[in-house]
């Protein structure tokens, strides 16, 4: 009679209000007397700012106030520092954070500079236009090698250099590597900028109540606690005047936990200096330009080999693309570092990066954070690999995998919690084993001889990764059975998408053997649950959802020992099922979870000292280390050699994410990922000219990927579990992005095998494809074959 | 972006050199209602009004500079222009050469230009064109005023 | 991303949209389907003082066949002529060539006449206007012409039509016996503006020659391109494989296509290439089967 659900595949609880328009999103807060807010954004990437002219705009009818960097006198300062750098040997690191309106220098294209407050967002447009900025333009810093190199401009000019930090990790002696192999590849990678594109653009709304004396704010955060305490410092109010409530969001990815984004730190200050609600909503053309972006980085990297295809070191130097601003410290870079090792033996391994400021858009994680530059470098060392040994690319990674019997496994090198780098557990060899096999990749090099004889190109690109997910600080979770007999669970994290409000219904009503659909789960809310960080990394369901866990059997517990009490029974003597509590075989001994919970608060009479009212619990967990997530990526492509455009066949996923809650929602997270993973290799670009101006800023140019161009992904799933946390759970979110890079250059490669085409660049254009063909050192083309007849 | 070419004039090449630094004849063959005024040695400001397919035709200032002058044969022109939907910079290399045995010019030229603001994120799949366009149609309309010159001239 | 204030008027004849025109010139923009015009407004690339929404304009939306002649009102909404069977008569070239226009909702709301008018050098309508010889009637205050699709349109979105004109309805002859037609473009996604595209119409004569041939192209000039040296290269003889690939390096030759930053001129020049090798032999198996008939 005991109710499963984590492992089931239970519909979302959030569907009904989402899919009939009950779902509060931040656009749809209005309040009486509400103003909006747009924002002047510098045109010049990088510019000195010698003056901003707002007179005009003050005229215009519907304007209520325009601010520049001077009206905000001691509000204005440079935002926290929000990850310190790790505490790796030798490293160095300058620290320079974005500042909510721009003073004396404009650092990037669309850097806010003026900030207008009119009756509606219309007016607001107009009285942009209104505003005159004199700037006086300086030679943008767009690539990474001429940021470092002497005469560059600089972007702060008090470092004297564009280098941001500098940090080399390593292990073993690769020299003593290089000089006993039989094989050295090296190659220059390029992994270049995409954007996180969720569907829902930021905004942020803000109420002032001079009566109650206290702030809401709603904000399409990934972070609303540390949101709240950030802004009651800067505005001088206690933690508990502010509430912060991220509501539906509609995706995160990554660019929604970058904090105090100067939109974030000005529209509730607007809101407390008028005395009137006050809101702003990016629209999709900002968004290329004031939320934050990933990927740029360039490799040198460099691979020693023994003849059987065994690694016996890895050298690795890169410079990464910070943007104009280094708020989020190293953390993808630092992934980049350790997630190249993946699930391979690397017994000799030195990565050295420079971090570069540029005048482009801040740098911050977007789903992936680094991970997908590592694999491709690892990737595609093997695949260019083991076609220098002659030998299958399926085959070098089997030699090279970690056993099983290896876990867990320490490295040396610190990974972006600032603990040494940590595989809790896994189980590699199966999981590439039953790709190949759902691949079909024995029938599939057959049949690519024969189609190739019709002049057809299909090729197959199997590649692996792992994933460190789960990582602390902590996150909590308060569990309360309420009188009518449903239970509320309140976590601090947000929400954008994810299923939270069913994955933790789904732990929680397992535990207390309720109906799931009565779990009624809040997330998101500074007033509903004070303590916590956010949704990042990978690590919502797995420390979030094991705080709920842990809080669900507090609960249990008490709920045995108030019926104990109530049914005058011993502990070991009741049943709690399907939200009731009996005395074994004596079925009329029994109540209800809701008259169990009023029992549990009296109005009259006297309690045992000790005693908590309610059948509530309050729970944290911070895990010492993350749990370590992997996976097979299988993809087969068909090229048109004529005209370089390439349509991807089929996309199997092996995963492993340990215990899954529910799998309904690990196959969506899958099937997005791989959608936002072939964005990166075929289809999005964000493209800067030598000025720093975004040249595709618009959908129109920055192509998706849409259902017509991702195949439905054939999934299997392994469970390892984790054990550092009573469900075995490990994150989900981001493993589908991560190698799709990496599987879709080994499977054009291979399509076009005889040709010799060699892919080091991502993503990838059927132009750029095209001239890769043309210059390859392999046949001609057959229809220019036919022409030469 | 980059924009060169070359064009023939049919005259001599003093001439062509007068005419390209006359403000009279500059505004005649600039796009819309283009007024120049030459405001300094090789200095010209003024505005010129702009409009391809959708984009609205608007007012763009203008500025623009000529240096490293060597009569009649080379010019480097800097040109510095900002519209309601963006901006653009840069410089152009302008050289001229006797053809036809002195009776025609041949121009070479070699433009490098910034564009930015909003036109720089929407607009790169006309850019290039509408600057061709515009290049084109301005050395047309020079060639047509040189021509006039010289009929009076004769 | 909010349009900058408009005087918005809704006419309801054709000549109530011309006295508007006529008073406020280039300073006024006609709204027919709103799907390229409304984009350009809110990104402000577009800020017309006036906007002249034809949406109740009587008469503009008209489908008829008249003695071999299709003719489609000016605001005939491009799903609408899709799914038309006199379409699909008349002109089975553009009920090919439309799934390619962007997504369904979109030509559920955009017009032929508008797609016409914009003249966007990436547009399909205006390329198969060209192969077919479309001919298009214009009205003004001071009456109507009818010009032909070779003249229309003049460069980079440039077409005849004055400042006080607009276009009212398009006429297309009936395919003759004998002929064919086929469309073909690439693109990155489905949906997307093509990087390279030809619509071709073609006749074979009795003797199975080919006695006419249009081959138009998109993307890959400042508006429709008409291919006329590859296509007279194809007259008076067989449709054979080395004559569609002479006809595909003639087109090569003779455009000069741009570059921008989804495409080098180069890879354009090879896909229009590639198109024409795999669009004209399609065109001509229908004449083929069409002479049969």
């Amino acid at each position: 009679m005991t109710r499963r659900y984590v492992g089931e595949r239970v519909r979302r609880n959030e569907d009904h209000r989402l899919l009939t328009g009950h779902a509060l999103f931040v656009d749809d807060v209005q309040l009486p007397g509400m103003l909006h807010a747009a924002f002047l954004r510098s045109d010049h990437a990088h510019a000195l700012l010698r003056g901003v002219d707002v007179s005009a705009a003050l005229e215009r009818p519907g304007v209520v106030a325009v601010y520049t960097a001077e009206d905000l006198g001691d509000y204005w300062c440079p935002g926290p520092l929000l990850v310190p750098p790790p505490p790796v040997e030798g490293i160095v690191f300058h620290e320079a954070t974005q500042v909510p309106l721009a003073k004396d220098k404009v650092r990037h294209v669309g850097e806010p500079v003026a900030m207008v407050v009119a009756e509606n967002r219309y007016v607001a447009e107009d009285a942009l236009a209104d505003i005159v900025v004199d700037y006086e333009p300086l030679d943008a810093v767009v690539d990474l090698e001429a940021a470092l190199a002497e005469g560059s401009a600089l972007v702060h000019e008090r470092f004297g250099t564009n280098m941001a930090a500098r940090v080399v990790q390593r292990h073993g002696d690769y020299r003593r590597a290089r000089d006993a192999a039989d094989v050295v590849i090296a190659r220059r990678f390029l992994y270049d900028r995409g954007a996180a594109a969720a569907m829902e653009n930021r905004a942020v709304a803000a109420v002032w109540d001079p009566l109650g004396v206290d702030l809401t704010v709603w904000d399409t955060t990934q972070a609303p606690i540390p949101i709240r305490n950030g802004l009651a410092r800067m505005l001088g109010l206690l933690e508990s005047q502010v509430r912060v409530v991220a509501p539906f969001v509609g995706g995160g990815f990554g660019p929604k936990i970058m904090m105090f984004y100067p939109e974030e730190l000005l529209v509730p200050w607007a809101a407390m200096r008028l005395g009137r609600p006050v809101k702003w909503t990016e629209d999709r053309q900002e968004n290329f330009f004031a939320t934050t972006q990933e990927r740029g980085q360039v490799h040198e990297a460099e691979m020693a080999l023994d003849r059987d295809g065994r690694i016996l070191g890895i050298h690795d130097t890169f410079l990464h693309d910070c943007g104009a601003y280094d708020p989020y410290g190293l953390t993808i870079p630092i992934n980049s570092q350790c997630t190249l090792l993946g699930p391979y033996d690397v017994p000799a391994y030195h990565s050295e990066f420079r971090a570069v400021f540029t005048n482009k858009t801040i740098v911050t994680p977007v789903r992936g954070a680094g991970r997908q530059h590592g694999v491709f470098v690892m990737e595609r060392l093997l695949d260019i690999a083991a076609r220098e040994l002659g030998m299958d690319p399926v085959e070098i990674r089997r030699r090279n995998y970690l056993g099983a019997e290896l876990f867990p496994k320490n490295f040396d090198i610190l990974y972006q919690d600032f603990a040494p780098l940590y595989y809790d557990s896994g189980n590699y060899l199966p999981a590439l084993e039953t790709a190949v096999r759902m691949i079909g990749y024995d029938q599939l090099r057959e049949e690519q001889l024969r189609l190739r004889a019709e002049g057809r190109r299909v090729g197959v690109g199997v590649v692996s990764y792992i994933e460190g997910t789960g990582i602390g600080p902590y996150e909590g979770a308060r569990v309360t059975v309420d009188p009518s007999g449903r239970v509320r669970v309140a976590t601090g994290l947000g929400t954008q998408g994810q299923g939270h409000y069913t994955a933790f219904a789904q732990i929680v009503a397992e535990a207390l053997d309720v109906d799931v659909e009565r779990v009624h789960v809040v997330t998101g809310d500074t007033r509903e649950f004070g303590w916590g960080t956010g949704t990042f990394a990978s690590r919502g369901a797995v420390v979030a959802g094991s705080a709920c866990h842990a809080a669900a059997v507090k609960v249990r517990e008490k709920i045995l020992a108030m019926a104990a009490r109530v049914l005058g029974a011993a502990e070991e003597q009741i049943d709690l099922a399907d939200g009731r509590v009996a005395v074994r075989g004596v079925p009329e001994r029994s109540l209800s979870l809701g008259e169990l919970a009023s029992h549990a608060n009296p109005l009259r009479g006297a309690v045992k000292p000790g005693t908590e009212p309610g059948l509530e619990a309050t729970a944290y967990f911070g895990p010492d280390h993350g749990s370590t997530a992997s996976g097979v990526h299988a993809m087969v492509v068909e090229v048109d050699p004529e005209t370089a455009m390439v349509e991807i066949l089929r996309y199997v996923v092996v995963h492993d994410c340990g215990r899954l809650i529910n799998p309904q929602l690990v196959e969506g997270q899958v099937q997005g990922g791989v959608a936002h993973g072939i964005g990166n290799a075929f289809y999005e670009k964000l493209v800067y000219d030598e000025q720093g101006q975004l040249q595709n800023a618009s959908f129109m140019d920055y192509l998706l990927p849409t259902a017509m161009d991702v195949p439905r992904v054939e999934m299997a799933h392994m469970e390892t579990p984790a054990p550092m946390n009573p469900l075995g759970l490990k994150g989900v979110g981001e493993a589908g992005a991560i190698p799709a890079g990496a599987a879709f250059a080994q499977a054009v490669e291979d399509a076009l095998s005889d040709l010799g085409v060699e892919i080091t660049e991502i993503p990838l254009s059927p132009d750029q494809l095209w001239q890769l063909i043309r210059a390859a050192p392999g046949a001609p083309l057959p229809h220019l074959q036919e022409a030469r007849r | 972006m980059i924009v060169d070419g070359e064009h023939v004039f049919p005259g001599p090449r003093e001439v062509v050199w007068a005419l390209l630094q006359d403000p009279e004849v500059l505004s005649k063959a600039m796009p819309g209602a283009a007024k120049l005024a030459l405001v300094g040695d090789g200095a010209y400001e003024g505005s010129i009004r702009v409009g391809v397919g959708p984009v609205t035709a608007a007012e763009w200032k203008l500025s623009v500079t000529l240096e490293d002058r060597v009569a009649p044969e080379h010019y480097v022109m800097q040109v510095d222009s900002k519209g309601p939907i963006g901006f653009t910079r840069g410089s152009a290399t302008v050289d001229l050469a006797e053809a036809d045995g002195g009776g025609a010019t041949r121009m070479r030229y070699h433009a490098d230009l910034q564009v930015g603001g909003k036109v720089a994120g929407v607009g790169q799949r006309l850019i290039d064109q509408v600057a061709k366009m515009m290049t084109q149609r301005g050395l047309n309309a020079l060639g047509g005023e040189l021509e006039r010159r010289l009929a009076e001239g004769a | 991303m909010k349009p900058a204030p408009f005087e918005y008027h809704r006419p309801s004849t054709v000549d109530e949209v011309t006295e508007l025109l006529a008073r406020h010139g280039p300073d006024a923009k006609l709204l027919a389907g709103g799907q390229s015009l409304v984009p350009a407004m809110n990104f402000r690339l577009a800020q017309p003082a006036v906007l002249i929404d034809l949406e109740r304009v009587a008469g503009l939306a008209e489908l008829r066949e008249e003695g071999g002649v299709l003719r489609m009102g000016a605001m005939t909404r491009q799903r609408a002529a899709e799914r038309s069977p006199a379409v699909a008569r008349g002109a089975p070239l553009l009920v090919e060539t439309l799934p390619f226009v962007a997504h369904p909702q979109i030509r559920n709301r955009g017009t032929v006449g508008g797609s016409i008018a914009h003249a966007d050098p990436a547009a399909e309508i205006p390329a198969v206007m060209l192969a077919l010889d479309a001919r298009f009637h214009l009205r003004g205050p001071g009456g109507s012409r009818t010009v032909g699709a070779g003249e229309f349109f003049t460069g980079l979105f440039g077409t005849a039509l004055e400042a006080d004109e607009l276009l009212t309805e398009v006429e297309i002859a009936a395919p003759a016996p004998g002929s064919g037609w086929a469309f073909g473009e690439v693109s990155r996604r489905h949906g997307d503006y093509a990087l390279a595209g030809v619509a071709a119409t073609v006749a074979l004569d009795a003797a199975g020659r080919c006695s006419g041939a249009r081959i138009a192209l998109l993307s890959v000039g400042e508006g429709p391109v008409l291919a006329s040296g590859a296509a007279a290269a194809l007259l008076g003889g067989e449709p054979t494989a080395d004559a569609v690939r002479a006809a595909a390096d003639a087109v090569e030759r003779e455009i000069d296509p741009p570059a921008d930053i989804h495409a080098s001129a180069a890879y354009r020049r090879q896909l229009a290439g590639v198109l024409v090798r795999r669009v004209l032999p399609r065109a001509f198996e229908r004449a083929r089967a069409a002479a049969v008939q």
